[in-house]
């Protein structure tokens, strides 16, 4: 009775059956005809269960039971149709399952058999993640490919809640193939054996608190779980100041799950697991935020050598030392890349760039990373409208006669590409300050001269100066230092 | 000691005890308030218990009292040549972790850093008094704190501190036996006792 057929893959079929469990039987006499085609194939077996092609339309089957000496028992005749023939794939084959312990990733690989199957079917994969001593079911996902009658090799990634060391990690996966042409009854393959990630819980001095040293976001869930020795106990995990309940995950492993974290202090926060024992373990998690995108980007040359960038680095990510949220920027017109060393505890941040020969336009990417995220904001400059001389340096005074005097002044700086507008201060005692502005070709490491008339003679004056871009203004540079002169008499 | 001390180098070695008792005093007072931020920064548990430290010198000594002035000055220079070395990685560390977000720390540990040093550096003084002179420095340091986790290294810190406060303890005591006057020498006023 109950003859039954299943196919894995839609040429050949398995068909296995019932027999009374009345006396002692020999072997069967199995005989089947296909599509009403003869010649009728026959042969002997001692299982209940034989391999034969799929029809395309039916097959006649005949089975004899026999006695052990071989004498007839009873023979049963079937017609097996198309539609009475189910489909179960292939019990999936897991090639690989491998452990990313720093991100907590598990990657799936396995065959799909494809080459089994004609081009183009759907194939949908039940992927079941289990976990802990009792092989709890952590989740279940379904997976889509399409199958390319080769034998492809796919992979899935799954990023689980708690550090992979904390217990065991197991998979099993499953397949179903949708045949819309395939009459018969459809049906999930057997789930394949289970594939292991072992938790440190289970290595034989596998002890630890983890994740260990890790970073996360503000506003995180975090699983941290305490692995001990065999024999020892934990009387409490604390994150922070604070005791947390503690979820069992087997006999030497204990986890707390911290909801929405809040920003560490500077040293991170503590997560201490305390032992039987007077013993302790440790973990420290780093609560920090992705950097923000930089605000009001500025550069600017003072000398034409270096390009000074300054921005406003945003909310700060609370991260520091080597975790800290790093800053490089990328020149994208002539692909050079530089990082910048940033003190953190500045409110401003400031990243200098060379000036490159030939180059007046730049097109910055400024970079921003820390361990949580990135970003970047871009900024394009016009050097040369963008120059913040510094300060002009050792202004002297040189006699002409009592009514003018020549001005020299030094610029630390290569200004030959543009002309600058200088800005004189001329005081004298209770008289008004009077501003002479006077514009000049830079030069490169140059001394600077300007000659102011209609002075006084022999009147004591002060005297300052400051620089600018001339075409394009963008800052004075700060006032030299004064300079005192007494022009001469009449 | 080997041989009675002349007048000359019993006072200088006294000098040396009592300047060295203030300085013990002084480090200790340091370590106290150190020991106090750090625990505070770092987010420890003051009544924490810390294992004993793999390259901490232990301050409790056996038999302490029938110890020679050289046997204390002996190991009192390899402790502290140990906390010299075991500071400076602290320092490093602290560095590389929290870069500029914790200077404070970082000044009240560079500051007991270089109290260590100097008092490392007086001891080898006695040493040289003794005519022996100070060990040559083994190249050996600490063990590596890289394979430690974060957290470990907090407690490893927790536990230096605490030892070296203890052995500013035990130092001031150490130096005072040295200051006692050695037979057979003329007995001149005993050092300024620190608190």
């Amino acid at each position: 009775q109950n003859l039954k057929c299943v196919t894995h893959n839609l040429r050949k079929m398995i068909c296995t059956w019932d027999v009374s469990s009345k006396g002692r039987h020999g072997q069967t006499d199995f005989c089947y005809t296909t599509n009403d085609l003869p010649p009728s194939m026959c042969f002997k077996t001692k299982e209940k269960k034989v391999e034969i092609p799929v029809p395309e339309s039916s097959t006649t089957v005949t089975i004899t039971t026999n006695s052990i000496s071989g004498t007839a028992l009873a023979t049963k005749e079937f017609e097996i149709h198309k539609k009475d023939i189910s489909f179960v794939p292939l019990t999936p084959r897991i090639l690989s399952l491998t452990p990313d312990f720093s991100t907590s990733t598990l990657n799936l690989k396995w065959s799909d058999n494809g080459s089994v199957f004609p081009y183009g079917l759907d194939a949908f994969w039940q992927i079941q993640i289990l976990r802990k001593e009792a092989m709890e079911k952590v989740t279940q996902v379904t997976y889509y490919s399409k199958l390319t009658h080769e034998d492809m090799i796919l992979s899935w990634n799954w990023t689980s809640d708690m550090p992979l060391e904390c217990t065991s990690h197991y998979v099993k996966i499953r397949c179903y193939i949708n045949i819309t042409q395939f009459v018969g009854p459809k049906d999930w393959s057997d789930w394949s054996p289970v594939a292991e990630v072992p938790g440190k819980d289970t290595e034989p001095h596998g002890s630890g608190v983890f994740p260990e040293d890790t970073v996360v976001a503000v506003g995180s869930d975090v699983t941290i779980c305490c692995v001990h020795e065999e024999g020892q106990q934990i009387q409490r995990m604390t994150y922070g100041p604070e005791i947390y309940p503690m979820i069992h995950l087997s006999s030497r492993s204990s986890a707390i799950r911290v909801l929405n974290a809040s920003a560490s202090d500077t040293s991170g926060t503590n997560v201490v697991c305390i032992l039987s024992g007077d013993e302790m373990d440790g973990t420290v998690l780093f609560v920090g935020y992705a950097p923000d995108i930089p605000q009001n980007i500025s550069c600017e040359t003072s000398n034409f050598l270096i390009i000074k960038c300054t921005w406003k680095p945003g909310r700060p990510s609370g991260l520091y030392g080597k975790r800290r949220t790093k800053y490089s920027l990328f020149e994208r017109i002539s692909g050079k890349n530089v990082s910048c060393e940033v003190n953190e505890m500045n409110r401003e941040r400031v990243c200098g760039f060379p000036v490159l020969a030939d180059q007046k336009t730049y097109d910055f990417v400024l970079g921003v990373s820390n361990p949580i995220g990135q970003t970047e904001a871009s900024h394009m400059v016009d050097l040369t409208q963008r120059v913040h001389p510094k300060t002009p340096e050792k202004l002297t005074v040189s006699e002409n006669s009592s009514t003018s005097v020549h001005l020299h002044w030094f610029i630390n700086g290569s200004f030959a590409d543009i002309r600058l507008l200088c800005q004189i201060e001329i005081s004298s005692g209770h008289s008004e300050r009077k501003l002479h502005n006077v514009s000049m070709p830079g030069g490169k490491f140059s001394v600077y001269t300007a000659q102011l008339n209609t002075l006084q003679p022999y009147t004591k004056y002060q005297f300052r100066v400051r620089c600018a871009a001339a075409d394009h203004f963008w800052r004075w540079s700060d006032w030299s230092r004064v300079e005192e002169h007494t022009t001469l008499e009449a | 000691m080997a041989a009675p001390d002349s007048p000359s180098a019993a006072l200088q070695r006294r000098d040396l005890c009592s300047r060295g008792i203030r300085l013990a005093g002084k480090m200790r007072s340091d370590v106290v308030d150190l020991l106090e931020a750090y625990v505070e920064r770092q987010g420890l548990d003051a009544s924490a218990s810390v294992a004993a430290v793999e390259g901490v010198p232990v301050a409790a000594a056996e038999r302490w009292d029938e110890q020679t002035g050289t046997q204390r000055l002996l190991e009192n220079l390899a402790a502290y040549r140990a906390f010299r070395a075991l500071l400076a990685q602290m320092l490093e560390e602290q560095r590389e972790q929290l870069g500029e977000a914790d200077a404070a720390l970082g000044r009240a540990l560079a500051a007991v850093l270089l109290q260590v040093s100097a008092f490392a550096y007086h001891l080898e003084e006695l040493l040289r008094l003794e005519s022996r002179g100070p060990p040559s420095e083994e190249a050996a340091g600490p063990p590596p704190a890289s394979h430690l986790s974060l957290f470990e290294r907090k407690l490893r810190g927790l536990g230096v501190l605490r030892e070296l406060a203890q052995w500013a303890v035990r130092s001031t005591r150490d130096l005072r036996q040295l200051a006692k006057p050695s037979p057979g020498s003329s007995s001149a006023p005993s050092p300024a006792e620190s608190p």
